[in-house]
């Protein structure tokens, strides 16, 4: 689209090019070309129903669920292109790893929690699975809470404490790219303040792609920032200059405020 | 908000809250009134005998006191009699007075007097004379109605056999019988030890020509011991003696002019006395009473399979006792026994159920008893003259929890087994009610019922709910739930009329198929393996993968069916139902536990498959995508997220199943062929508890045993599905607190 405003990123992971996804017959995004840099944050913002979920969840093929969805363009992972049959979707989703809006840990024990992706990739050895607990919970800024109770119920934490721990869990197989749904936005301002400053600890090993509703966040936490609107790219660039100085009239709009 | 509206509210919950509460104890209410209602019609199996005193009196004494030898009573308990040692039978009427009806016995010879007197089958009595002559005497009732339609009794006295004294020796004991084709029997026991026989037969021969002969003859084999009692079946046909070192003896005698010894044997081991034999009603269990106390019962039981012939066994020990037995009466209604000791006390026992039901024990000892021909009156005098008539209510003596659930060993039987045979072509049949292969039948079709559908439902839950496309959810489901409107009578009808005759031809077919199904399905796999790749395959991937695999079983079972007669032929000798016969000994019932397998399970496929969708399906999709975001396999997904929380739903539909198919009926009575056997054989039909009460109810009389039995089995079901119902609730609340919050 003519005026889409973008930076071109050095070391992109993720490449979006001339991406458009359609549930049915409804188009859901157009035309969206993105690069995702490397072992940073890029936060993807816009009013809902922009799309930006859409765009996450195509990278990690979770579309694949919907039924009558349907992707077209490309998708490059490290120059690889994952639409194609031939891409396993486990080994992508192996390499991508998503936090979801809604924390969900699985009905087990915290210990079972983290170690189920290592479990389903038949991981057996008990030290590895020890050592992964231990190293996974410490980046999730969890190890001290739960290193008590890691036998008991992951349903018996408080809500902060279940994203750290679903965070935790989709670390532990040590994704490339961290997908994070708005993983903030039905917590606290204790527990959210909790995840941001695990996000920036996360950036230096993790590149991670944030969702988010909350404009501050996105500024907080983030290197590069999309503004989506109405499933258009509008504008992409560096985080302090998209915020300080917008290029595009409706990214200005949306984060002062106007609308969203 | 407005007060009013308020108030309102307010009312409007409170009346609810009122209505709901009284709903759910009204069901709770009527659950338990249920459970209360049959109980109680069961209840009463278990309460013991009880008399009612009707009257007392004494008998006018005759002067010079001349001594009774037997007495008896009518069914209607309204003329008890007494023989004394004149030849007279005395008729009393308590009722109207003490004034007696006198019938004068003809003796054989002018002034002999009463030595003894021998009651068998009710109202028949052997006399035996002083001068040793023996008449058969039979007491008759005849009922008539006079103008006011008043019942009246006239009573006879028949003579029915006579024999003169033997030409020599003295007679100490005699017995007398005439069977039914008019066959006499009189069996002499002299006081020097010898026995002897004397027949009067009548045969008719070819020409209608009617020719009586006599036999006249002695008995060996008899031990060099006293004999103390003599007991001779109804026909005749059979002799049994013991002696007073306690050897029990046989003869059969059934060949006219001839007789067998088929036993002697000591019946104790410390060789105590015999005093009384008699014969159980329906002359098959020999009841033996002993010097100290003990009364038991003993029949002819094949010992050893190779042996021909059947030996004298105890069967059943009775309650004992504390003196020596002096007699014993059977009843002429079912298996019991009234037996009388020297000290006076009287006992009511029932054989099949070693019941003790009844001891009766007067200021005076009790000289002579009599129970009435139906059971129900009991008639006695003690020593001091006074006479005492009772009426007895003994509603179920067969049946005790030992002849419910325990095994017993059964007239005619050569071991100790759980029966089911409630009823019979003859009245002195023994009832044979043990609920333990009814419960064994329930369980076993249930088991293997559910074996064939839980796997199968849950499967197929799995497979439409989490892999099968939602278009194809949107059909199959419906389509399940109408299975379940099915009426059960149809799919009972379908399995016995249709499926049961097609299996039996077939079950080679059936054994090929269950190997070639998985065969066919791997190979099918395998064969994927190699075309997935290509575009086309792809797009079937998803949600339709059963349209491929459709083809493959039908391929399968097709194939089955064609070799099923070659396999027939090949491994089972051409005929399966002869070879399994043959080589395992199980026969094979039209009607099996693998019609019943199939048509149980059709009727609670779709509850279990149901509930197990609906828990699948409303497992969090958030859990789904977080393990699929983690790079689980779908199958993987299944495994250790979605069934692990679907759990308490797919339990629970199990459990549901499992209690339809527990009391489902309709299906089990056309399709089981209602044999109460015991055994897990799949070939081998069963009787399941509710068909049983299905099948019997209307052949029970009201309040009678037969009738109790099948309401204390309707309570065993109740408490059955009870119990297990609650014990499932409990799993999965257990269940349900370790897998989720949702």
């Amino acid at each position: 689209m003519s005026d889409t405003y973008s930076v071109t990123v050095t070391d992109p992971i993720v490449q979006v090019k001339d991406l458009s996804f359609y549930y049915g017959t409804a188009k859901a995004l157009h035309n969206i070309s993105l690069d995702f840099p490397k072992n940073m944050v890029t936060a993807l913002i816009g009013p809902s129903g922009c799309g930006k979920s859409t765009l996450l969840r195509c990278l990690n093929r979770m579309n694949d669920l919907v039924d009558k969805a349907r992707v077209e363009g490309s998708i490059l992972l490290d120059g690889t292109e994952i639409n194609t049959p031939a891409m396993d979707v486990i080994e992508l989703r192996r390499r991508i790893g998503m936090v979801f809006q809604k924390s969900n840990p699985f009905p087990k024990t915290i210990y079972e929690n983290v170690v189920y992706g290592l479990r389903i990739a038949g991981v057996r050895d008990k030290a590895v699975l020890d050592e992964t607990v231990e190293r996974s919970l410490r980046n999730a800024a969890l190890w001290d809470e739960v290193k008590d109770r890691l036998h008991e119920s992951a349903l018996g934490m408080s809500g902060g404490q279940m994203q750290r721990l679903c965070i935790a869990r989709a670390i532990a197989v040590n994704p490339e790219v961290v997908l994070m749904d708005e993983p903030c936005s039905a917590l606290d301002p204790k527990s959210t303040a909790r995840v941001e400053e695990l996000i920036s600890e996360l950036r230096e090993k993790y590149t991670i792609i944030i969702v988010t509703h909350n404009m501050q966040q996105a500024a907080r936490v983030s290197d590069y920032t999309a503004f989506l609107y109405e499933g258009v790219m509008v504008e992409f660039g560096v985080t302090e200059a998209l915020f300080v100085k917008p290029r595009h009239k409706q990214t200005e709009d949306y984060i002062t405020g106007r609308f969203g | 908000m407005n007060r009013k509206v308020l108030k309102r509210i307010k009312r409007r919950d409170r009346i609810a809250r009122y209505v709901i509460t009284v709903g759910g104890m009204a069901i709770i209410f009527s659950v338990i009134l249920i459970l209360f209602l049959i109980a109680r019609v069961a209840f009463p199996l278990f309460q013991g005998a009880r008399t009612e005193m009707v009257t007392q009196f004494p008998l006018p004494s005759s002067t010079p006191a001349v001594p009774l030898v037997a007495a008896g009573l009518d069914d209607y308990r309204e003329h008890p009699f007494v023989f004394d040692r004149d030849g007279v039978v005395r008729f009393y009427s308590p009722h109207e007075g003490p004034v007696a009806t006198e019938l004068r016995l003809q003796p054989p010879v002018p002034s002999a007097r009463v030595r003894s007197v021998e009651r068998f089958a009710g109202l028949s009595f052997g006399v035996l004379w002083d001068d040793g002559s023996q008449t058969l005497e039979q007491v008759h009732f005849t009922s008539s109605f006079d103008e006011h339609g008043k019942r009246e009794q006239d009573q006879q006295v028949v003579r029915l056999a006579s024999f003169p004294p033997p030409l020599s020796g003295t007679v100490k004991l005699s017995l007398v019988r005439v069977s039914e084709d008019g066959r006499q029997t009189q069996v002499t026991l002299l006081n020097d030890g010898s026995l002897l026989v004397r027949q009067h037969v009548e045969s008719e021969d070819l020409f209608g020509n009617l020719s009586a002969e006599s036999h006249e003859f002695a008995l060996s084999g008899q031990p060099d011991e006293e004999i103390a009692a003599l007991a001779l079946s109804g026909g005749g046909n059979t002799l049994y003696a013991g002696t007073d070192q306690g050897t029990l003896l046989r003869w059969d005698l059934s060949e006219p002019g001839a007789a067998e010894l088929r036993d002697r044997l000591p019946a104790f081991p410390d060789r105590r006395a015999i005093t009384v034999l008699a014969l159980v009603f329906g002359d098959v269990s020999l009841a033996v009473g002993d010097a100290k106390g003990g009364v038991s019962t003993w029949f002819p039981v094949r010992v050893n399979a190779e042996e021909e012939g059947k030996h004298l066994q105890r069967i059943h020990t009775l309650t004992s006792h504390k003196s020596a037995v002096k007699s014993i009466y059977p009843s002429l209604r079912d298996k019991s026994l009234v037996s009388m000791d020297v000290e006076g006390v009287l006992h009511l026992d029932h054989m099949t159920s070693e019941r003790h039901l009844l001891s009766i024990e007067t200021d005076t000892p009790l000289l002579l008893s009599s129970l009435s021909p139906d059971g129900r009156g009991l008639f006695a005098v003690d020593a001091s003259g006074m006479a005492h008539l009772w009426e007895v209510h003994n509603p179920h003596p067969e049946v005790s929890l030992k002849t419910l659930f325990g095994k017993v060993w059964y007239e005619g039987y050569d071991a100790p087994a759980y029966m089911w045979q409630s009823s019979a072509a003859t009245d002195d049949f023994e009832p044979k009610m043990s609920l333990t292969p009814l419960i064994f039948g329930t369980i076993k079709g249930t088991f293997y019922a559910m074996l064939f559908a839980v796997p199968l439902a849950i499967l197929g839950a799995i497979y439409t709910s989490q892999f099968g496309n939602p278009r194809l959810r949107g059909i199959v489901k419906p389509a399940v739930e109408v299975m379940a409107a099915i009426p059960s009578v149809i799919i009972g009808f379908l399995a016995a009329l249709w499926f049961a005759p097609l299996l039996e031809k077939s079950v080679p077919a059936l054994f090929v198929s269950l190997a070639f199904v998985p065969l066919f399905l791997l190979l099918a796999i395998v064969a994927w393996q190699f075309i997935c790749k290509y575009p086309l395959c792809k797009k079937l991937d998803r949600g339709f993968e059963f349209l491929l695999l459709a083809p493959v079983l039908v391929a399968a079972v097709f194939c089955a069916i064609q070799l099923g007669p070659v396999a027939e032929s090949m491994f089972f000798g051409g005929n399966f139902q002869l070879w399994l016969f043959g080589e395992t000994g199980t026969r094979y019932d039209a009607r099996n536990n693998i019609i019943i397998a199939f048509a149980l399970g059709f009727a609670v496929i779709p509850i279990i498959f149901t509930m197990a969708e609906d828990a699948l399906s409303n497992v969090p999709p958030s859990l789904k995508a977080a393990s699929l975001a983690l790079g689980a396999s779908r199958w993987q997904t299944v495994w250790r997220v979605i069934l692990p929380s679907g759990s308490p739903g797919i339990f629970a539909g199990t459990m549901i199943g499992f209690g339809r198919a527990i009391g489902e009926t309709m299906i089990v009575l056309m399709a089981t062929g209602n044999t109460a056997i015991m055994d897990w054989s799949i070939f081998n039909g069963m009787r399941p508890l509710s068909s049983n009460i299905a099948v019997e109810i209307p052949e029970a009389p009201v309040d009678g045993s037969l009738y109790r039995v099948l309401f204390l089995s309707a309570v065993i079901l109740f408490v059955m599905t009870f119990v297990l119902n609650t014990v499932a609730e409990l799993v999965r609340q257990r269940l349900r607190n370790k897998y989720g919050r949702f």
